[in-house]
């Protein structure tokens, strides 16, 4: 079978999840929130960069192997252009998150508040002044809108062109030549533009703090996720009789990624926190120390489950080619690196809205001082509204993607690199 | 110990898909081989050979696990111990500074010791001659041979007909 059907059971069950996902997003909205709807806002904000930054970064593998001369994957590169074809719908996504910051009604960003940027004001506060010019609401603006549109200009293209190929081959390739081009111009673009969009989206949430290791480490986080997502996709599409040519030898490679990126991921959580650890300026510690503080079960449980786990399943490599196991570790790290989120954006959205509501919205240095009271369900750790709100996001984006996979045979037909997936051997 | 000599009679391919062809021909007519030589891996050989998983990552985990061991020991031994320093107001035994050593050693230690066993296992290292039955199997010849100690001339035949049938260009005998 090379046309994939989206069938009806199949439509039905992520609509539910949807549905779901919005019933629990109103529950939250109405009736377990504060006056500033934090835990509303920040779980939109959570699942909205989770599932954008994994559109991103699919594609981002995509054209990199490509551009490598990679030939293992191509039989179900249709896989990585349906789920990139996500990214359209997260810059709407976005775009409502930009509309709360111009409209002021949510209080995500502590630095949308301008009284902090007035010299000799009340509120001065000289970091978030230094900072505002690149941290103010233009370059947010207009920074995800240029940016993601051109994401998804090129997530588009690259699919016309991988359709193209199959409808009209000729001899020359052109547009495996074509695709390369833009390939190439997406990831130069999309390495340095997803570094500063982290800075924007996530970053300056806590807007004193700053890392340069910061947009690797969620760039990884992305991308064993999205891997993850790849495989538990693949072995669905297997189980229901697609995919024939997809081998356990594909499998193993992508778990040799999925075991190789968690590895890098863990690198880069240890080199952001071990470098701070040693230099011990209070300026850097302070967001170690808040998580340690209120989020120690999560903190440990986030090493625990993205690092010793995967680890520990994945070191075999004939695990790498069993189905069942690689079901299991995708379906942990898909969500222990949705915990990973939740560890980077609530804290100190949390705080933020804290200080606000204490204060009347005003700051200081002295607002610095509010002491959290208190262990706040969804906002100290994920509540059933929080995974309702997951299932929600991940039903729409995979009704999406199983909607573009329908549109196309699921295997291309003239990709130059077909025969050598086709015949793809590890071991 | 000096191991008995080895009577060979191999024969030499010219290409590698004649060559999988032909081991399957010897594993269908239950011929025993001595071992198959090749310029560069061929994809395919290994399972038609029976060759099991190789046990070198087993190694390498243990090997690994010792670095490991030896490093984190060794570094709480000497912070807590024998000659303990304050460094920057961290405690004593500091376990965040000691993860890269840690990990560093893990990966020298596993990577060294994989090496050694290799070496080990296949009989390689300092002055140690091997036998080779044709020079141009390092090059563009494909080599299936066979132990023939022992065996009959109606065995050795049987052989040479197999060599004959399968396409080899040529077929010698040596002794190693």
């Amino acid at each position: 079978m090379n046309q994939f059907t989206f069938e009806g059971s199949q439509k039905r069950l992520f609509l539910g999840m949807i549905a779901v996902g919005l019933a629990c997003m109103a529950a939250t909205f109405l009736f377990d929130d504060d006056a500033l709807h934090t835990r509303f806002w920040t779980n939109f904000l959570h699942n909205t960069v989770f599932f954008t930054g994994i559109a991103f970064v699919i594609l981002f593998f995509y054209c990199a192997s490509t551009l490598a001369y990679a030939g293992w994957f191509v039989n179900f590169k249709r896989v990585f252009e349906a789920y990139s074809l996500y990214l359209p719908v997260g810059l709407g996504f976005l775009l409502v998150i930009i509309a709360g910051i111009w409209g002021h009604f949510h209080h995500l960003y502590h630095w949308t508040d301008t009284s902090l940027l007035e010299v000799g004001g009340p509120n001065y506060d000289k970091v978030v002044a230094g900072k505002s010019g690149f941290i103010n609401k233009n370059w947010y603006t207009f920074g995800t809108i240029i940016t993601v549109g051109i994401w998804s200009f090129c997530a588009i293209k690259l699919r016309s062109l991988s359709l193209d190929e199959d409808s009209n081959p000729n001899a020359d390739h052109s547009q495996y030549v074509q695709f390369k081009k833009v390939a190439a111009f997406f990831m130069f673009f999309g390495a340095f533009s997803s570094a500063a969009m982290i800075w924007q989206w996530i970053m300056s949430i806590d807007v004193h703090w700053y890392s340069t290791m910061f947009a690797w480490y969620a760039t990884a986080s992305w991308l064993v996720s999205a891997l993850a997502l790849t495989i538990a996709s693949l072995i669905y599409l297997k189980s229901k009789g697609y995919y024939e040519s997809v081998l356990p030898d594909h499998f193993h490679d992508l778990g040799k990624y999925i075991f190789g990126f968690s590895v890098f991921w863990t690198y880069l959580w240890f080199d952001q926190f071990m470098l701070i650890w040693y230099a011990n300026n209070g300026e850097e510690t302070v967001y170690f120390q808040h998580r340690f503080n209120h989020y120690s079960v999560l903190f440990y449980a986030n090493l625990a489950i993205n690092f010793v786990l995967p680890f520990l399943i994945l070191m075999r490599n004939s695990v790498k080619r069993k189905a069942g196991i690689m079901m299991f570790a995708a379906i942990i790290l898909f969500f222990g690196h949705w915990l990973d989120f939740f560890l980077m954006i609530k804290p100190g959205a949390y705080l933020t809205a804290q200080e606000a509501l204490a204060h009347g919205g005003g700051h200081g240095d002295a607002a610095h001082s509010v002491v959290e009271s208190g262990f706040a369900l969804g906002n100290h750790f994920p509540g059933l509204l929080e995974v309702g709100t997951f299932l929600g996001f991940l039903g729409l984006f995979l009704f999406l993607g199983f909607r573009q996979l329908a549109k196309a045979s699921l295997e291309p037909k003239n990709d130059p690199y077909l025969g050598e997936a086709l015949h793809h051997h590890v071991i | 110990m000096k191991s008995q000599n080895k009577e060979i009679l191999y024969g030499l391919y010219d290409d590698d898909e004649d060559l999988l062809k032909a081991v399957k021909a010897a594993n269908k007519d239950h011929l025993e081989m001595y071992d198959v030589f090749t310029p560069f891996p061929v994809h395919g050989l290994d399972p038609l050979m029976g060759f099991s998983e190789s046990r070198l990552h087993i190694a390498g985990f243990v090997f690994g696990a010792m670095g490991t061991l030896t490093a984190f020991l060794f570094m709480t031994w000497v912070f807590t111990r024998d000659w303990p320093i304050i460094f920057g107001g961290k405690p004593y035994w500091s376990v965040p500074a000691f993860i890269p050593i840690t990990f560093e050693l893990t990966v020298l230690f596993s990577g060294i010791g994989m090496v050694v066993s290799y070496y080990i296992v296949n009989g390689l290292g300092f002055g140690v001659e091997n036998p080779t039955l044709d020079d141009r199997i390092t090059d563009d010849k494909f080599c299936i041979a066979f132990q023939t100690n022992g065996y009959s001339d109606a065995e050795i035949e049987n052989l040479s007909s197999f060599f004959a049938k399968t396409g080899a260009s040529e077929v010698s005998s040596k002794v190693i």
